[in-house]
């Protein structure tokens, strides 16, 4: 080790770009990879600081084997998204080990590059962006080093070249993101894996929704083609859920038959950009007629289903009417599915359901009396309810009375059922924040909500809403009736001033439209881009086209631009000035040779055209004083100008 | 990628045919610039397809973004390595002729016409690489190890660049034809030279040193330790003291004198001759068959000698 300063920086250069690398990871790896991850990169600073000796072949190699077997103990696998990262943040902490050569630095900036890219598969968002950017440049800085080029100068020197080469090459790369032509399909099929993204799930015990209700998260964006439906009709429909085990509400078994709907009223068009849920639900507004054909299947509860977990934006566009007839016609097996309760669960609940069924009439009075219920009695409407027992409903009907949609839904399906009703609870959001800026609504975590299905012999499964019945402003206006004190604090001020919504709003449409142009920047809107180009009917030719011009342009610019920054030193005024007198000279046979002093070439000149003696003298003579005096005569230079200027051999 | 072996010898070929060889300064322009990815680049070149294989594949955009973005970077890089060379002027800027055994050294000057400064050239086999700032100019050191005497030419100088990166190397090539006098390699331990006439033994050569004769012009390659400080101080004129002695003990070298069992070898001794009588601010001379040096004093009249013993039967001479 020769160089043990130099040593020193290149290394620090390589694992800042490498920590930098993985910052983002860190956030999904688990804790005892990222502690290694860090112990080691410490040590390996340490080491180079104090010449310590790094560990031999036969320990690195214990230690990989080791660190393997972890990954493949704690993920299950080696293999996917969230084990190859874990994998590749681990060997790159090994490589640390042993980074002595230029080759070993290259390999950590090259790992470095890949945990970029996998940061995107995580998430594709503009705050992950505004952190890869930098990293990219840094780990770029950081092979100048590495490669033992354009080292010395100040220390941020290779920051600095970097910058400028990255500024460069945007160019370039803009016109190879815009025109590059886009694939459908995958060659080896895109990771499958469910992760756990804050959202919706296919189950429902009670508290699930509160926990999202606090999440300003946004699930989807929809932008619609004319008009908007009322806001107490913004029901985006989830999945249905039909088994209750007393405390959970859960999917079941599939159907094999969905009931036909029957279309009513005016439909509405829209387009719905969902952001990453790791889950294969999709959300339409109720009841969903027709979409993009491809994106999803409808399955027997008429919610729309991808066959991948949507792991990355998706965007897809659906017609749906708010007013419908489903599934007017009922099997034997369906009712006596929608009616099951589980044995000796929530005995109250039946017993007050029995009662109550009893003194109304029909099932309808029935329904409007559950209702009644909760609207008249002590029930409220709160987000922080106290916990239920097992028999939640029980405890919730007749104890409590204190929920949100969750438990209101919970309940009066299980008082439908007990009564003989066919009922089940329907997942999925109600609402919606309009974006006046950017024209679309916003529909987030904090809108989830849970609503019930009623099967009526003449309308079908129709929809009802308890929460509209004990807090109508929640499905009205989308008010939230009661946030934690703690949520108030920084936002109860901040909300009312119209400037900061109108900041919130730009900030979100800011992130719409990067979903809409970079996320998912598809076949579909680059043939948008090449026909707003001129090209009447984009094919893949239109492509190839565009892609060639484009990057002949960027090339051009590129050259220019470093043509410009190489362009040879402008020469002394005097100079030029003394060869335009040589040159004229020379078209008249008297060059000056090579080594010829200027004064001993004046003199041959006056030897051999005694006529130009005096001016060349004279030319030459100021020319010596501008070039060589260590302070120039003010009006030499303008004096040589005209001198040559009248110079006329 | 650099080549080796037989392609190696071919492409020098092939590149000596199209250019020629070179006189006096050179201007290192595009057609003479040649780049090729290194075995970094290579690396980097199928990280890169990598990595847009596993974009596509996952059809994601920000990861074919970043993909673009390296490959614009390394599209960049290859053109700041071009650049980094062309028009450059490379000239000679003299070379030190050494004793057989030692390096031969080749300057080389590179200068720098252009606003932007030039980083991380290396030429030929110099240690470490240089850089010329804008409208600059930097003296590269070419060592060339030797073996025996006679002509060194150097025939093929490669000027090449691996910045920025080290994706890509670019170079150039100069067959300058530069040519280097490789004095034959001094005696280790010589006879001393043999007896000046009408001065008996080598001490003659010191007692001769002693008598003051009188002063004259001072010359180019006179001894220094011979110019009159005084008479400078006072006249403000170089003069240099001549010695009485001088005349008698001004010894020739004779190869025929001069012991040993082979041409080489009596070369060897008359060299350490010379160096030891210029190292002593001697006057002396040098005859070989066809070569008749008289009796000078001074630096130039050993590099005439050792020059002379150099070239003597002229060896074939070695092209690097």
């Amino acid at each position: 080790m020769s160089d043990r300063p130099g040593e020193f920086r290149r290394l620090a250069w390589t694992m800042g770009g490498l920590l930098a690398a993985l910052a983002p990871h860190l956030l999904h790896l688990q804790g005892w990879v990222t502690a290694f991850v860090l112990a080691i990169a410490a040590w390996r600073l340490v080491a180079e600081r104090r010449g310590w000796r790094l560990p031999g072949a036969f320990l690195r190699a214990v230690v990989a084997t080791g660190v393997t077997a972890g990954v493949f103990f704690s993920y299950a696998t080696i293999t996917g998204l969230d084990g190859g990262t874990a994998l590749l943040a681990l060997m790159s902490a090994l490589k640390l080990l042993e980074t002595r050569a230029p080759r070993d630095h290259v390999v950590l900036i090259f790992i470095g590059w890949f945990l970029c890219l996998a940061s995107f598969l995580y998430a594709q968002d503009i705050a992950t962006v505004a952190w890869v950017l930098p990293t990219v440049w840094l780990l770029a800085a950081a092979l100048l080093p590495a490669a033992r080029t354009g080292v010395g100068g100040p220390p941020l020197a290779p920051f600095r070249t970097t910058g400028a080469m990255l500024l460069k090459a945007a160019p370039i790369a803009l016109v190879l993101f815009l025109f590059f032509p886009r694939i459908a399909g995958s060659f080896w099929g895109a990771p499958s894996t469910e992760r756990a993204l804050t959202g919706l799930t296919e189950e429902m015990s009670p508290g699930d929704i509160s926990d999202l209700t606090l999440n300003d998260v946004v699930a989807f964006r929809v932008r619609f083609d004319g008009p908007l439906p009322a806001p107490a009709l913004r029901y985006w429909r989830g999945p249905v859920l039909t088994e209750f085990d007393g405390y959970t509400w859960s999917r079941g078994s599939p159907y094999l038959f969905r009931p036909p709907v029957l279309h009513l009223g005016a439909p509405f068009d829209y387009t719905v950009t969902l952001e990453p849920t790791g889950q294969s639900m999709l959300f339409a507004l109720d009841m969903v007629e027709s979409w993009s054909p491809g994106v999803a299947i409808q399955a027997w509860d008429y919610h729309l289903r991808t066959r991948q977990p949507v792991n990355s934006v998706l965007q897809y566009q659906a017609r749906s009417h708010t007013r419908y007839v489903a599934g007017t016609e009922l099997s034997a097996a369906v009712r006596n599915r929608n009616l099951q309760l589980p044995q000796g669960r929530n005995p109250r609940t039946l017993e007050l359901a029995d009662r109550m069924r009893r003194e109304a009439p029909d099932d309808r009075a029935y329904l409007v009396a559950v209702l009644d219920m909760f609207r008249q009695q002590e029930f409220f409407y709160t987000l922080t309810p106290p916990g239920l027992d097992r028999d939640s409903i029980d405890d919730f009907l007749l104890n409590t009375r204190q929920g949100f949609c969750g438990h209101y839904a919970s309940a009066f399906a299980a008082m439908m059922r007990a009564a003989g009703i066919p009922a089940r609870v329907v997942g999925g959001y109600q609402g919606g924040e309009w974006n006046p800026v950017g024209g679309y609504l916003i529909v987030r975590q904090s809108h989830a909500h849970a609503w019930t299905e009623v099967w009526l012999p003449d309308s079908g499964w129709t929809r009802i809403d308890p929460t509209a019945a004990i807090a109508p402003e929640r499905i009205e206006r989308g008010i939230q009736p009661e946030l934690p004190a703690a949520d108030l604090l920084g936002g109860g001020l901040m909300q009312d001033s119209a400037l900061w919504f109108r900041a919130r709003m730009m900030w979100d449409n800011v992130a719409a439209n990067w979903n809409d142009w970079v996320v998912r920047f598809d076949r579909l809107r680059q043939k948008q881009l090449l026909s707003n180009l001129g090209f009447a009917d984009p094919d893949w030719e239109a492509t190839a086209i565009a892609l060639g011009v484009g990057l002949a342009i960027a090339l051009a610019t590129l050259f220019a631009w470093l043509a410009f920054e190489y362009r040879p030193r402008q020469p002394d005024p005097a100079a030029a000035c003394y060869r335009r007198f040589t040159s004229r000279l020379a078209r008249r046979g008297m060059e000056p040779d090579v080594g010829e002093a200027p004064r001993d070439y004046a003199k041959r000149v006056r030897y051999l055209r005694p006529d130009l003696g005096t001016s060349a003298l004279a030319i030459t003579e100021l020319y010596l004083r501008l070039r060589y005096l260590p302070a120039p005569v003010i009006g030499d230079l303008r004096l040589l100008r005209t001198l040559v200027a009248r110079f006329n051999p | 990628m650099r080549f080796s072996g037989i392609p190696a010898r071919w492409a020098r070929e092939w590149i000596r045919r199209r250019q020629g060889p070179d006189r006096g300064p050179v201007t290192l322009r595009r057609g003479r610039i040649y780049i090729l990815p290194t075995g970094l680049g290579t690396a980097f070149g199928v990280m890169l397809f990598a990595m847009l294989l596993g974009s596509l594949n996952y059809a994601n955009n920000l990861g074919l973004a970043l993909t673009f973005l390296l490959a614009a970077l390394g599209l960049v890089a290859m053109q700041a390595c071009h650049r980094n060379l062309e028009a450059l002027i490379a000239r000679e800027a003299g070379s030190e002729p050494p004793f057989a055994g030692q390096d031969a050294v080749f300057r080389i000057a590179l200068a720098n016409p252009g606003r932007t400064p030039r980083r991380d050239l290396e030429a030929g086999n110099a240690a470490q690489p240089v850089s010329v700032g804008a409208g600059g100019e930097t003296t590269v050191a070419l060592c060339v190890p030797t073996e025996r005497r006679g002509c060194l030419v150097l025939d093929r100088v490669e000027i090449a660049t691996r910045f920025p990166y080290g994706l890509f190397r670019a170079w150039a090539v100069l067959h300058p034809g530069l040519r280097c006098i490789v004095y034959p390699r001094p005696a280790r331990e010589a006879p001393p030279p043999p007896a000046v006439p009408g001065a008996p033994g080598s001490g003659a050569v010191r007692r001769g040193q002693d008598d003051f004769a009188g002063l004259k012009d001072y010359h180019p390659g006179d001894p220094p330790r011979h110019i009159a400080w005084k008479a400078y101080a006072r006249a403000g004129e170089l003069l240099v003291k001549e010695f009485s002695g001088d005349a008698q003990a001004m010894p020739i070298f004779d190869l025929a004198e001069a012991p040993g069992p082979d041409l080489e070898t009596r070369l060897a001794v008359l060299t350490r001759w010379i160096v030891d009588a210029h190292s002593r601010g001697e006057t002396f001379g040098l005859r070989l068959p066809g070569v008749d040096l008289p009796p000078r004093p001074g630096e130039m009249q050993r590099r005439r000698c050792l020059a002379a013993l150099a070239e003597f039967q002229a060896p074939e001479p070695v092209h690097v």
